[in-house]
């Protein structure tokens, strides 16, 4: 500049306020754009880039026929984000109070719920405030009031449209979506299916770019699970349950049907209910399923494990006469003295023993048996291990060792005590006697299959051993159909047009280390009909609460008496019994046939 | 040469006539126009590029501004400087009344502020020309009294203030904080260049330090407050500048906290730091050479907001774009054409021309820096656009005015012997 026109010093000063200036931005651009530009770049592709989850719809859980018990339903989310209401958002929010079915000033102060405390104590803007749950019809209502800040999320919901029935088998998915019990557990690596991803890029105002779509995996849907409970027959043991429960409001009620050839359980019910949908709202006592879980003193229905054995090891015939009067008996060298009957009954055949349900007659067998005989066919009838039916928590209930077992236990156990088992355990070891002497696996699950019916996994009948001959079995048969006659202890289980054969069991409970002579548990386990056994029911009545003695016979037999007959028609099994005059079919027709040939 | 002509006369028509003739032989300044062209070509490409997503045609609008302010670059350069300093209260009370029509029903308000003029097939910002007209005004007061020492001239000095505060005052009430903030460098590098007494800049840096600590007292306050209301910032303006002593809106104050301390009114950095926020990583992702023409993805995305990208936020455009070399280049290109107004000004053959190159420089530089800077993080968010590169109709004339200007200053420098 000249110097006619400003000093050097001036000139200079200039100078240096302009390089600094540029100096300073030349240095910022340097440091932003080549120190310090992966962190910013990284920054902003970081705020473009999402991965998306792609939730998986989870399979059904379906009924022997097809029925839907768990199933995935798409839901919508409504929310809304208060820092986004406009006014005219405000004006329409009576109208949404009206759909969503919530007093509009709920509504009103969930849109006016601006702020938050996060765990450090600090105001958080809320973002996004759920209002309801809503089904697709009610969102298309919202979504037609055309609010800014109000919009709702789809996500599937699992919902049991059966609500209580066969809760305890299905199981159910907590609020976390983690399957907590049940087959929903059991099976949870064959229903949750696979979710799928992709990787998004969105624009400054959150909206996705399709065009920048990188990866694109979607989901694999779950698989159907197809049960073996029949939804009729499960519904025949609620009511059945409900009963019971109205008449002696028991502790605990648990039903069991099952399929004595094939071990498929068609019906599993207990008492405390709960429905999946609501699981919160009952107590978690109520979730049990008692009919795997609790185990109880079978009582009398373990007899049948001490007469099969003396049966089949030739010990005896039905017609042997057992002496039931001596209170004492020497067994092994030492004096034992044996349990009481409710009435003397003498000397009487083991077919009696049986019928009559006489805890001697049935220590006698025990005792010709010995220890380790009495010990092994009660194992091999399944007791002291678990049935192995699927869901997790089941019991394998207590069989002792010999060596663990005092002086009395020869003379208990054969009488159902010093045992403890499930009411499965019970009711599989009946099936044994129905499946001529062959222990099977119970099976809750028929059939895995993809969304087009193609069967991916296939569950088949699994005998687990033979237990006794199919003779032994078919006089063990004899015997018990003896049981469900009018000279037996469960004349109430007969069922018209029908041969029945089942044991009735009453136990005291143990209460306070002590046999209770006021809490029992009275069961009753069978099959009909006798000649061909078409299904297996147990019943089990924890604690029913009713003047005197809650017999198996009087609290538990009813109910199989009424399931019988349901079941009879329902599954349309031919009459077998004496007057064959009443036979419809079955039996009766086959003889028809033979008459004319 | 010959063509010493004097102009004596007021007659407007002789005037022109004698000016053009005046022009045709005398040296042209190519260093100038040739940065000039290069930043406005970059300008209109890289508007283009801004908005190439959503097909916008601002880069034509601007290149159609570009032919206008050659023209008017073109006429001004040939005009003789001198005519301004003849004619320079006109000038300033044009100025002026260009301000004042704002109050008149052809004022046009857009996001809360009312900078434009309505004239139906365009909007024209008034403050662009009062910059120009007191530029004139304050250089024709300096160029004809002698000032030194602060009590020889505080009369002169009063006269200035007074010239320069009226239509600063007027922008104030617009608001536009950033144009009204062009002024004040300008005039104090007038009276710099003017060879006021150091001792007036010692006690002007006191006054700044004061005003400082008030505006930072004030600032602390609005903190205080805005964290107490429990609102977010946006909710809390208009809250604390009814209450407070200095005269400033609560978005101004927003957008320096925005700058001194981001996590005070916009925690989440979604609000009033969003800008900050995704021009600097805009920059930052152009790493040393650049993502490529129209491969930035900050502007097209929207991340940096569509309404300032292609003015305000233009460099960050650029800079990701090009990167940290042609960011370089432009930043160079403006170095170029500043230093050119030096040397011009040094050359300049008296006292009005040298005053005129030199505020123009100075209203070049605080364009520049407070631009450039509030895209890298170096200034708070002012909406100073870059001169002939942001998108902007009434910027480029002003910008081809003024450095039509400093050409006229160069063609006319030995004339005046």
């Amino acid at each position: 500049m000249s110097r006619a026109f400003l000093p050097a010093w001036r000139f200079w000063l200039i100078v240096v306020v302009v390089a600094a200036s540029f100096g300073a931005v030349w240095a910022r651009l340097y440091y932003l754009q080549v120190t310090d530009a992966p962190n910013l770049a990284a920054y902003a592709a970081d705020s473009r880039q999402r991965t998306q989850r792609l939730e998986a719809r989870r399979g059904d859980i379906t009924d022997l026929h097809g029925n839907l018990l768990a199933t995935a339903r798409p839901v919508i989310d409504l929310g809304v984000d208060p820092h986004a209401l406009t006014e005219a958002d405000v004006s329409k929010l009576p109208q949404l109070a009206e759909i969503l079915k919530q007093p509009l000033n709920e509504v009103r102060s969930a849109c006016a719920d601006l702020w938050r405390e996060d765990s450090n104590g600090h105001q958080r803007a809320v973002r996004w405030k759920k209002l309801a749950t809503l089904t697709e019809g009610d969102y298309q209502r919202v979504l037609d009031l055309d609010f800014k800040a109000i919009y709702g999320n789809r996500r599937y919901e699992r919902y049991y449209p059966a609500n209580e029935l066969a809760a305890h088998v299905v199981g159910y998915i907590n609020k976390e979506g983690t399957p907590v019990m049940g087959v929903e557990r059991y099976l949870d690596f064959y229903l949750e299916g696979q979710a799928g991803w992709r990787d998004i890029e969105r624009d400054g105002r959150r909206r996705e770019l399709a065009m920048f779509r990188q990866r694109d995996v979607m989901p694999t849907d779950g698989l159907t699970v197809q049960l073996t409970i029949d939804w009729v027959v499960q519904s025949m043991v609620e009511r059945e349950i409900d009963k019971i429960v109205e008449k002696y409001n028991p502790e605990g009620v648990s039903i069991i049907v099952s399929d004595p050839r094939t071990g498929e359980i068609r019906a599993m019910g207990n008492y405390p209910k709960f429905d999946p949908n609501e699981f919160w709202e009952y107590p978690i006592e109520n979730q049990r399923n008692r009919a795997v879980t609790d185990v109880y003193e079978p009582g009398s229905t373990f007899k049948i494990v001490a007469a099969s054995g003396a049966l089949e090891e030739g010990l005896v015939t039905p017609d042997t006469i057992i002496d039931c009067s001596k209170p004492v008996v020497e067994y092994r060298g030492r004096r034992i003295r044996m349990p009481n009957d409710d009435h003397a009954l003498g000397e009487i055949p083991v077919s009696t023993v049986i019928a009559k349900s006489s805890n001697r007659g049935a220590a006698t067998l025990g005792m010709m048996l010995g220890d380790q005989r009495m010990h092994d066919y009660a194992a091999s009838f399944g007791f002291g291990t678990e049935t192995g039916w699927g869901p997790a928590g089941e019991v394998g209930g207590i069989l002792h060792d010999v060596k663990d077992w005092d002086g009395l236990t020869i003379s208990r156990l054969p009488a159902g005590y010093a045992v403890s088992a499930t009411p499965l355990q019970v009711h599989m070891a009946m099936s044994t006697i129905a499946n001529d002497g062959v222990l099977m696996h119970p099976r809750v699950v028929h059939e895995i299959k993809d969304r087009n019916g193609n069967a991916i996994v296939e569950f088949t009948p699994r005998p687990r051993e033979r237990v006794i001959s199919d003779e032994t079995a078919r006089k063990v048969r004899a015997m018990l159909n003896r049981v469900v006659s009018t000279e037996g202890t469960a004349r109430r289980a007969m069922i018209d047009g029908y041969t029945v054969a089942g044991k009735t069991g009453t136990s005291r409970k143990i209460v306070n280390g002590h046999y209770s002579h006021r809490e029992h548990v009275g069961s009753f386990s069978g099959f009909f009909p006798v000649s061909d056994p078409q299904v297996v029911i147990t019943v089990m009545v924890n604690n029913p609460r009713f003047p005197g003695i809650g017999y198996g016979g009087v609290v538990a037999a009813p109910a199989f008496q009424s399931l019988g007959e349901q079941l009879a028609s329902y599954y349309a099994i031919p009459r077998d019994d004496e007057d064959e005059s009443k036979r419809p079919g079955g039996l009766y027709v086959a003889q028809q046939m033979e008459t004319v040939r | 040469m010959g063509l010493t002509r004097r102009f004596e006369s007021h007659d407007v028509f002789r005037t022109t006539r004698n000016l053009f003739r005046a022009s045709q032989a005398m040296q042209f300044d190519w260093v100038g126009p040739a940065c000039i062209l290069c930043l406005s070509l970059i300008g209109v490409a890289f508007i283009y590029s801004a908005h190439a997503f959503t097909g916008g045609d601002f880069w034509i609008k601007q290149l159609v501004w570009i032919v206008l302010g050659a023209g008017v670059y073109g006429v001004v350069s040939m005009i003789d400087y001198r005519f301004y300093m003849r004619n320079a209260l006109w000038f300033y009370f044009a100025g002026l009344f260009l301000l004042l029509l704002i109050f008149t029903p052809l004022g046009l308000t857009r996001e809360g502020a009312t900078r434009w003029l309505n004239f139906v097939v365009l909007a024209y910002q008034p403050s662009e020309a009062a910059k120009v007209c007191t530029l004139i005004m304050v250089s024709t007061i300096l160029a004809t009294t002698r000032i030194g020492k602060i009590s020889d001239s505080v009369r002169v000095l009063a006269i200035v203030f007074g010239l320069a505060g009226l239509p600063m005052f007027l922008i104030f009430l617009q608001p536009d904080l950033g144009s009204c903030l062009i002024i004040p460098p300008m005039v104090l590098a007038l009276l710099y260049v003017s060879k006021l007494s150091i001792r007036f800049f010692l006690v002007g840096f006191a006054l700044v330090v004061c005003m400082a600590s008030i505006l930072a007292f004030d600032l602390y306050s609005y903190a205080h407050a805005l964290e107490k209301s429990g609102l977010s910032a946006q909710e809390f303006r208009g809250e604390y500048q009814s209450k407070s002593l200095v005269p400033l809106r609560d978005y101004q104050r927003e957008r320096i906290m925005t700058f001194a301390a981001p996590e005070v009114v916009d925690p989440s950095g979604t609000g009033a730091a969003w800008n900050a926020i995704q021009a600097e990583s805009a920059v930052g992702s152009g790493g040393l050479f650049g993502r490529g023409y129209a491969n930035g993805q900050q502007a097209r995305l929207g991340y940096l907001p569509r309404t300032v990208a292609h003015n305000d936020f233009i460099f960050a455009v650029f800079a990701e774009e090009q990167g940290f070399l042609g960011g370089m280049l432009v930043v160079g290109l403006f170095g170029v054409l500043l230093a050119n107004g030096v040397r011009i000004a040094g050359q300049a053959r008296d006292r009005f021309g040298m005053l005129l190159c030199v505020g123009v420089t100075v209203i070049f530089l605080i364009h520049v820096f407070v631009n450039i800077g509030m895209t890298i993080g170096l200034t708070p968010i002012t909406g100073l656009p870059l001169p002939f590169v942001s998108y902007g109709g009434s910027f480029i004339l002003s910008c081809c005015i003024l450095q039509g200007i400093v050409q006229s200053v160069h063609r006319h420098h030995r004339l005046y012997e």
